[in-house]
């Protein structure tokens, strides 16, 4: 009978541990900082200003991190994720920008692969055609007779021997 | 046989990239321009002020406008861990030649506005401070990171730069000197 009651003192117990347990785990998963998306995506779209070569939503720095909650704060003033990026831009210029703007001094970096492309296309066509005009196609070819060539003609003559 | 067009053809987009590139960098080294040298003017530029960190000067600052005053220019940051170490000199030796005609002038680079405000707080910091809009002082000046600080005399002319935390001695020798001057 004690050893009964001593039991279900202990499931109690235990079921009221677990119960807290997993209260405690559900409020702090809900206090954690959940994952933002929209921060992360602009992030990404931003350079670290302290590391060459690293963007902003991979960078571990205080720096990053500093404007990581920058664009967090914006973003819950309702701002859009394009004004977030023009703030960033007039702030600190347009090299904070992982692509560069496709005008003013950054232009040609768009523009060279493009022109670079057609500069290739043009010149290959013009050489093309020029080699086709320097050697035109030759005439129908013949079946050479043994006689013309006397190099093939023993080569031949050579085989059919071996045959 | 066939492919020799093709690689004419390479070999010129090649070029065409190739030369391209080099006028942008061309172009980028012309912008950047030389880091002022001790003995040169000190480049001039216009600094807009935080609010409440003015000192009596209006929210926009021309360096030119200042001539006349010994120009102590301290680069910094609230990320900038090296800034936190003469924060509190700048301020004292400040608050000491204020009335002197020596001017601070704080040039927070690369900031947020939040923490930036947040700094010159914790360090009770009150000579004019603002910020580096489109880095275009710390590329005039070439700066290499923070914290940086220029010494400009009473005609504009760069005195001594400094790579490194300074103390209220180094800060007040180098005023010292250029108020004797």
């Amino acid at each position: 009978m004690i050893f009964a009651k001593t039991l279900r003192a202990l499931i109690c117990a235990l079921l009221g541990i677990l119960m807290l347990g997993w209260l405690t785990a559900n409020v702090a998963y809900a206090q954690a900082p959940a994952p933002d998306e929209e921060t992360y995506r602009i992030a990404k779209q931003l350079n670290c200003p302290t590391c060459a070569g690293r963007n902003l939503a991979d960078c571990p720095t205080e720096t990053c991190a500093q404007w990581k909650a920058e664009i967090k704060a914006q973003l819950d003033q309702g701002k859009s994720a394009q004004e977030v990026l023009d703030y960033f831009q007039t702030r600190f210029g347009p090299t904070v920008l992982q692509e560069p703007p496709k005008s003013g001094a950054t232009a040609p970096l768009w523009a060279a692969p493009v022109g670079a492309a057609i500069v290739f296309l043009i010149g290959a066509g013009l050489v093309m055609w020029r080699t086709s005009q320097r050697n035109p196609p030759a005439a129908p070819s013949t079946p050479q007779s043994e006689g013309e060539d006397p190099f093939v003609a023993a080569l031949e003559r050579e085989v059919r021997q071996s045959e | 046989m066939k492919s020799k067009p093709l690689i004419i053809a390479g070999a010129l987009a090649a070029i065409a990239v190739i030369a391209g590139v080099f006028v942008i960098a061309l172009n980028l080294v012309a912008q950047q321009g030389a880091r002022p040298a001790v003995g040169s003017p000190a480049p001039d530029f216009t600094l807009k002020l935080y609010p409440g960190y003015r000192a009596g000067l209006p929210e926009e600052i021309r360096l030119s406008d200042l001539r006349g005053n010994v120009v102590v220019m301290n680069f910094w940051a609230s990320w900038c861990v090296e800034c936190y170490k003469e924060a509190d000199a700048l301020e004292a030796v400040y608050r000491k030649y204020k009335d002197r005609g020596v001017i601070f002038l704080g040039i927070d680079y690369l900031d947020t506005e939040a923490p930036a405000l947040a700094y010159l707080q914790q360090y009770n910091i009150t000579y004019p401070n603002g910020i580096d809009l489109q880095q275009q002082i710390a590329r005039a000046y070439r700066i290499t990171g923070v914290p940086e600080t220029f010494f400009i005399d009473r005609d504009g002319i760069v005195r001594d730069v400094v790579i490194a935390p300074l103390t209220e001695a180094q800060l007040s020798a180098r005023i010292d000197k250029m108020l004797a001057d």
